[in-house]
């Protein structure tokens, strides 16, 4: 009888994942405790056209009425339902007619959890940032329904890089402050309220054998959510570089990893943890206080890893990248929970925390149609609108908290275990 | 202590009477099983073994005797005979593979349509090649070269000199080459090939062995100047159809059936041979010389000769096999270049799984 080695799965926690790829479709994936929690795909948004890439998502990642950003290689931001995968808007930001969107494309996009304007209700703001340099801030009216092509604002624009390619672009957690970098420029950090630089690293010193390295940053992460002073920065000279702001304008610490560019950085709600991807897909998590490598995520990955995502709640993390897999890990036991083969190069991937397992599962019947919807929030206070899955979970988000906990818990006793 | 110990014995020797019961039923029969490999003694083990040998290969006479006769009784019955069993390999029975294309499958052909090589292959124009080496070169590298050359319509070779490779690819790109295929030799015998699509193509890095030149090739044909077929066989996951297409995009998507020339890329278990023939087909002129055919002598000569059509096969150029080590995405960059997929050791778990 042939020896077959099974795929050991042990299979995740009950969770909600986006995944965007070169083809431009947007993939659902959803693990539930039901089939033993092995995700599947449940959804698929879009037509494969190759000119709608993905190049950058953001997710508004909250209870009621959560939005999602996604750039396109066309110069689109479309401004799309995570619910049910309806565009709500679609924007164009290039308005440079000089350039070609190919030429200068989006790296960089965030959406603002607050708008920046408060006079306007359901105003949702948007970061972009292209390889030129180019900053700018619309702000867009979302409307329930009809997608129109209008951004009425104009958009506060600016550049943060006199030369070279930008190809990291992060907002840090208070969305006060974001930091720049790529090649040929140094890390920046730029204050968003009055568009102003507050902070330029410094590059590194010649070698020991004078070798001088021009930065070449590939992306970047604030370390902790509230704190902007902290910046991990991974670069193409496979280092991974941690600049403090109040310290010093040079790294405070600096590590190698591997033998290829570092190409996805990722931090961990505890502030000291990072995830560290590269190209040719080693996967590893670093204590920044020490600068030690933690372990590495081993689970045949070949593929460069283009974009890793922490859970917010369930310590699991997900990566992606050009070998077309999703795989979810645990972050404590660094085991590979599961693989999901999405046949495309990806480009990005986000958690949906808030995603409750039955209220999911009813809502695929229950979801009422957008027109119905509509009707409601004439009808209704403008607050139950965007009303979804939601609506029905709150009653019993208590129990449903407790059983996330639970959950953990469960995982956590798995890897004292081990 | 002594308490225990009667214990344990009692135990034990209930045991023992247990074993005994069967054991003296089977008694023969656990004779004859003892295993060949526990006798110490060699020239009895070896004795024993040949026995054991002697012993299965009359058994699987008789097996196949009886199935044989099976199948003509049902024959001759006019029944189905019994379905023949497939015997099971390495290929047949490997592992459970999601990547696997399907055939029906329509981001497989929007992939397809979006990625590097459809613009080559949908338009037509012949692929020009650059063909170059590693920077030293010499003996069976060459030779190598100059059979390349041959097979490649439309390839031509550059002196590799001192020039790095990513100025090269520039190079290309500004002459409008749409490959770059490098032959990396070491100790004068050629071993890695890279393939690297130009524009912004992907760079395949593959292990080449067992290469045999044309001259070395007992009865080798030469092949004409006419643009080959192109067999490309068993590239059936997502990272293989990648590879089969930068392979093909290397030739020309016109083939000149006058030529009757094929050029052959098997996949088979991860490696890749490669094979260039030259095909006839003879119409044979045969005479039935079988006793059935008597009836027909007597009928007109002319229903007597059968057309009889005959593919012959004749090997021409080298001979060799690939394995794909690394794909790597955009153009040749080890420094900075993000890999599509790299073999690394602990994804070789079992031996029934396969990437391409």
């Amino acid at each position: 009888m042939p020896r077959t080695t099974t795929l050991e799965c042990p299979g995740c926690p009950p969770l909600r994942a986006l995944t965007f790829d070169v083809l431009g479709l947007i993939k659902v994936i959803e693990a539930r405790d039901e089939d033993n929690g092995a995700p599947k795909v449940v959804e698929r948004w879009g037509e494969p056209d190759s000119s709608k890439c993905v190049l950058a998502a953001s997710f508004l990642d909250r209870e009621v009425d959560p939005l999602l950003a996604v750039a396109r290689t066309s110069g689109m931001i479309e401004v799309l339902s995570p619910i049910n995968g309806d565009v709500r808007v679609s924007i164009r930001v290039n308005d440079q007619t000089d350039t070609k969107p190919s030429d200068d494309v989006i790296v960089g996009l965030h959406m603002f959890k607050r708008p920046r304007l408060e006079s306007v209700s359901r105003l949702c703001s948007l970061l972009t940032c292209t390889t030129r340099g180019q900053v700018s801030i619309t702000n867009t009216e979302v409307p329930q329904k009809h997608p129109n092509n209008s951004s009425d604002q104009t958009p506060t624009t600016w550049n943060v890089s006199g030369s070279g390619n930008v190809l990291c672009a992060k907002v840090d957690g208070s969305e006060n402050y974001a930091s720049f970098g790529g090649k040929g420029v140094e890390i920046n950090l730029w204050d968003l309220q009055n568009s102003r630089k507050i902070f330029s690293s410094k590059s590194v010193t010649k070698s020991s054998i004078g070798i001088f390295t021009p930065p070449w940053f590939t992306s970047a992460t604030f370390l902790s959510h509230d704190d902007h002073r902290k910046i991990v920065a991974g670069t193409n000279n496979h280092q991974v570089h941690l600049y403090d702001i109040s310290a010093q304008r040079k790294p405070v610490m600096t590590f190698n990893f591997r033998e290829t560019a570092i190409k996805a950085v990722s931090e961990d709600p505890d502030g000291h943890t990072i995830f560290i991807g590269n190209g040719s897909g080693d996967l590893a998590s670093v204590d920044t206080r020490t600068g030690k490598l933690l372990g590495c995520f081993l689970g045949k990955c070949s593929g460069s890893i283009r974009s890793i995502a922490r859970h917010p709640e369930v310590p699991v993390i997900a990566s992606c990248g050009l070998d077309s897999y999703v795989r979810l890990w645990d972050v404590e036991s660094r085991q590979l929970l599961s693989a999901v083969f999405l046949k495309q190069h990806l480009n990005c991937v986000v958690f949906d925390s808030y995603f409750d397992e039955k209220v999911a599962v009813n809502g695929a019947q229950v979801l009422p149609h957008p027109e119905d919807i509509l009707e409601m929030s004439d009808s209704d206070e403008p607050e139950v609108v965007p009303v979804k899955r939601k609506k029905a979970a709150k009653a019993e988000s208590g129990s449903k908290k407790s059983k996330s906990k639970r959950k953990e818990k469960k995982l956590k006793g798995e890897s004292d275990s081990d | 202590m002594g308490l225990k110990r009667k214990n344990n014995g009692d135990a034990e020797e209930e045991e023992n009477d247990k074993m005994k019961k069967p054991n003296n039923n089977n008694e023969e029969n656990a004779r004859k099983t003892v295993l060949p490999s526990t006798i110490k003694n060699k020239e009895k083990r070896s004795a024993v073994y040949a026995k054991l040998k002697q012993q299965k290969k009359i058994e699987k006479r008789k097996q196949t005797k009886a199935r044989d006769a099976a199948e003509k009784q049902a024959i001759e019955l006019g029944q189905e005979p019994p379905p023949r069993q497939v015997p099971k390999t390495i290929e047949n029975t490997r592992e459970f593979d999601e990547t696997v294309c399907k055939p029906d499958d329509e981001e497989l052909f929007a992939g397809n349509d979006a990625d590097e090589f459809s613009s080559i292959l949908k338009q037509g124009f012949t692929p020009k090649i650059l063909l170059t080496t590693s920077r030293f070169n010499s003996t069976r590298g060459p030779a190598f070269i100059s059979d390349l050359l041959a097979v490649i319509p439309n390839s031509q070779y550059y002196k590799r000199g001192t020039y790095d490779l990513k100025k090269i690819v520039e190079y290309g790109r500004k002459k409008d080459f749409t490959s770059i295929i490098v032959v990396h030799t070491n100790r004068r015998e050629p071993d890695g090939l890279m393939i690297i699509g130009l524009p912004d193509g992907p760079t395949a890095h593959f292990k080449l062995s067992n290469l045999v030149l044309r001259k070395d090739i007992k009865n080798h044909g030469n092949p004409t100047g006419h643009k080959p077929e192109l067999v490309l066989n068993n590239f059936t996951t997502r990272l293989g159809h990648r590879v089969g297409r930068l392979i093909q995009s290397l030739f020309a998507q016109d083939p000149e059936f006058r030529g009757r020339r094929v050029v052959t890329f098997h996949n088979q278990r991860d490696f890749i041979f490669f094979r260039h023939h030259r095909y006839i087909f003879e119409a044979k002129e045969t005479k039935d010389e079988d006793p059935k055919s008597k009836k027909s002598k007597s009928e007109p000569d002319a229903m007597s000769i059968q057309q009889k059509v005959k593919t012959r096969l004749q090997e021409c150029g080298p001979k060799f096999t690939l394995k794909l080590t690394s794909l790597q995405h955009g153009t040749f960059d080890t420094k900075s270049g993000e890999y599509e997929w790299v073999h690394k050791p602990e994804m070789d778990t079992s031996r029934r799984r396969f990437f391409l």
